[in-house]
């Protein structure tokens, strides 16, 4: 049990922020209070480093994964956190300031928030380190629970709280169904280790009821990836929620949903079978027909929108689809252009800061109303109007992010798209890819909306309330994000073979699997079964 | 199989178990009866209405509560579950060889727990759960 432990201190490191953050954010004085962002931020820096440098451990089918998720996480997880500071209290701390009320510290929220935002951060790494069902459910839940508070304490309008309590509902109901999932690959395999799992896999195939189970856990778990046909709740939620929270769902938990996604693939693997080198049919079909409908939904349902926020969210449900098409192309021979599963980590990476400046621009755009009350936040796509004449550092940041999300060449992600083809065609998935190149035009009408808003149209007349957000950080959020893709785009290659390393899959033969169970005292089914007479 | 007749039971092994019921049959005949003796007996309308926990016995239900109620049971079950926690770690930690490194690991393993909920103590505490004004 102490192995464990090694590869567990960036989670004890955050966790530690957390109880910090949590009793610094009650404080009376308001240098504690403002302190609670920098304590968040050296904790999420602190298990970034410990991390991405900790002995590989987790599963034993993707050993590599670990280190460069958890890397990953820190990364996008400090800009995010960057992007929220004064989500919460923003007024109440102005009064306090004017002097009109005194600290209560029923009224803050502030400690909470950024403790949810370092617990959910912590359920992220501990998916990334899952080498076990309960773990991983353990885990998902972790990075969900917070994330449904987060969303109904964001603003203190009663759309935040109708968003919460539909994020909540709704994702009581994903980890139900694949809690459900979860007991059946319990019930077929005998086992909740991932790693005995796929030897059981590897030694006697699939039994329906694991089968069922697998298809069960998938769908279920597309509700944090928001994949069709759990992705209802996407566009309300993301709306409903303050940007730099929406920024946070559109990464956090489809990250951690796609690293179960990964886990449970891999059991029975990509080398299952007689020929050794593809899906198990069922899961190949309920993953292509996900994809699929995914990709179409998101990009179609997105050209109807006038709010940014709901393209944002149609447009990550999108991105979904695309990744999984990493996932069913799986790990080829290893090599990074045919590796769909390196290609959907380099992805989460990509669209994670491409995410976050395209959402960064509603988080720093604000309707001035007066000082009595909460900005609005500027989520009309109108609002976007002449931005790169009247404010044009956000102007190019929109323009960026965008053609970026949209795959334009030059940029990141297109780097990030390109593996997604080629690994689909090397797995010889040739109609996936298609709908996957379709998909991608269809996406360019929105995006380039975007751009069209941002760079040629005429400012808007009734934009004078329009102003930039008093809040520095949240503009460095905007700006390295934007940044972050020139720069990524230059080191890419290095990137790459981050990702094609942790992209390793490492299955086990049949012969190694049958060993591998009579040492874990389970002989394998086929040598149980009497002889026939 | 023989049947157990009283004659072979060690009665003696349940000695323990009626020391506790003496003490605690003892415990509250004596306070009963100590109150008797020197409590003060200040008799009036309000003391002799029937208790519900702080609450008017007679009216609507659809009374509003102060949200502290709430906030007090959450803290109680913080400690409630702790226990129960602690409870099964009470059980297994004998069963740790002596001298080996697991019975360190077992016991920072158990601290680390409660120091989570020291951690959600002082947060309900500085959140002012405990400040009746």
């Amino acid at each position: 049990m102490s192995e464990k432990l090694a590869i567990l201190w960036p989670e004890i490191i955050l966790f530690l922020g957390t109880c910090v953050v949590m009793i610094l954010g009650l404080s009376p004085r308001i240098e504690a209070r403002k302190a609670c962002a920098a304590v968040a931020a050296i904790a999420i820096v602190l298990a970034g480093i410990v991390g991405s440098l900790a002995p590989s451990g987790g599963s034993a089918l993707l050993p590599e994964l670990m280190n460069y998720s958890k890397g990953l996480i820190a990364i996008i997880g400090l800009l995010l956190l960057l992007l929220a500071t004064g989500t919460v209290d923003r007024a109440e701390e102005r009064a306090i300031a004017a002097g009109q009320r005194t600290f209560d510290p029923l009224r803050a929220t502030r400690g909470e928030f950024y403790a949810f935002f370092l617990f959910s951060l912590t359920g992220l790494m501990l998916c990334a380190s899952a080498d076990d069902l309960i773990w991983l459910f353990l885990a998902l839940e972790l990075t969900s629970l917070p994330t449904y508070v987060m969303v109904a304490i964001s603003t203190r309008g009663t759309r935040s709280q109708e968003a919460g309590v539909k994020y909540f509902f709704l994702g009581a109901l994903g980890a139900a169904i694949f809690l459900y999932g979860f007991a059946l690959l319990y019930g077929g395999t005998g086992t909740t280790n991932l790693t005995e799992m796929h030897a059981y896999f590897a030694a006697n195939g699939l039994n329906p009821i694991a089968t069922a189970g697998l298809v069960i856990s998938i769908v279920g778990i597309g509700f944090k990836i928001a994949a069709v046909p759990m992705h209802f709740y996407t566009a309300d939620v993301y709306q409903g929620a303050a940007a730099s929270v929406s920024a946070f769902l559109a990464f956090v938990p489809k990250t951690a949903g796609f690293l179960a996604i990964l886990a449970i693939v891999a059991a029975p693997g990509w080398a299952y079978g007689t020929s050794g080198e593809s899906l198990p049919p069922e899961l190949r079909v309920t993953l292509w027909v996900i994809a699929a409908l995914t990709m179409t939904v998101g990009n179609t349902l997105a050209l109807m929108q006038t709010s940014i926020k709901r393209i944002l969210a149609y447009s990550s449900i999108a991105h979904t689809g695309y990744m999984l098409v990493g996932v069913i192309a799986g790990p080829g021979d290893g090599s990074f252009t045919q590796n769909g599963v390196a290609a959907v980590l380099f992805y989460l990476l990509t669209y994670g800061v491409l995410n976050l400046g395209a959402f960064a621009i509603v988080a720093c755009l604000e309707h001035d109303r007066g000082d009595t009350t909460e900005p609005d936040e500027a989520d009309h796509i109108d609002d976007l109007k002449g931005l790169c004449r009247t404010k044009p550092v956000m102007g190019w940041v929109i323009v960026i992010s965008s053609l970026g999300l949209l795959g334009l060449p030059p940029l990141l992600g297109f780097f990030g798209k390109v593996p997604l083809f080629t690994s689909g065609i090397a797995a010889g998935e040739i109609a996936l890819v298609l709908v996957l190149a379709i998909n991608s035009a269809i996406a360019a009408f929105y995006y380039l909306r975007l751009v069209n808003a941002a760079l040629l149209s005429d400012p808007d007349p009734k934009g004078e309330t329009l102003r930039e957000t008093p809040l520095p950080l949240r503009r460095v959020a905007a700006v390295v994000a934007t940044g972050g893709v020139i720069v990524l785009t230059i080191a890419a290659g290095g990137l790459m073979t981050a990702a094609e390393q942790a992209g390793t899959y490492a299955p086990m033969t049949h012969d190694e699997a049958e060993r591998y169970l009579e040492a874990a005292g389970r002989a394998s089914q086929a040598a149980e079964l009497p002889e026939a007479p | 199989m023989t049947p157990t007749t009283l004659a072979n039971v060690d009665l003696v092994s349940y000695l323990p178990l009626g020391l506790i019921i003496t003490m605690a049959v003892g415990f509250a005949v004596a306070n009963v009866v100590l109150t008797l003796i020197i409590g003060p007996k200040r008799e009036g309308k309000t003391k002799g209405i029937a208790y519900e926990s702080g609450m008017n016995p007679v009216g609507t239900a659809r009374k509003r509560f102060n949200v502290r109620f709430y906030l007090i049971a959450m803290v109680f079950l913080v400690f409630d579950v702790e226990v129960v926690f602690l409870y099964p770690w009470a059980a297994t930690f004998p069963n740790i060889a002596p001298g080996s490194p697991d019975g360190l690991m077992w016991l920072i393993r158990i601290l680390f727990f409660l120091f989570t909920t020291v951690i959600a103590y002082i947060y309900g505490y500085r959140k002012g759960v405990f400040k009746f004004d």
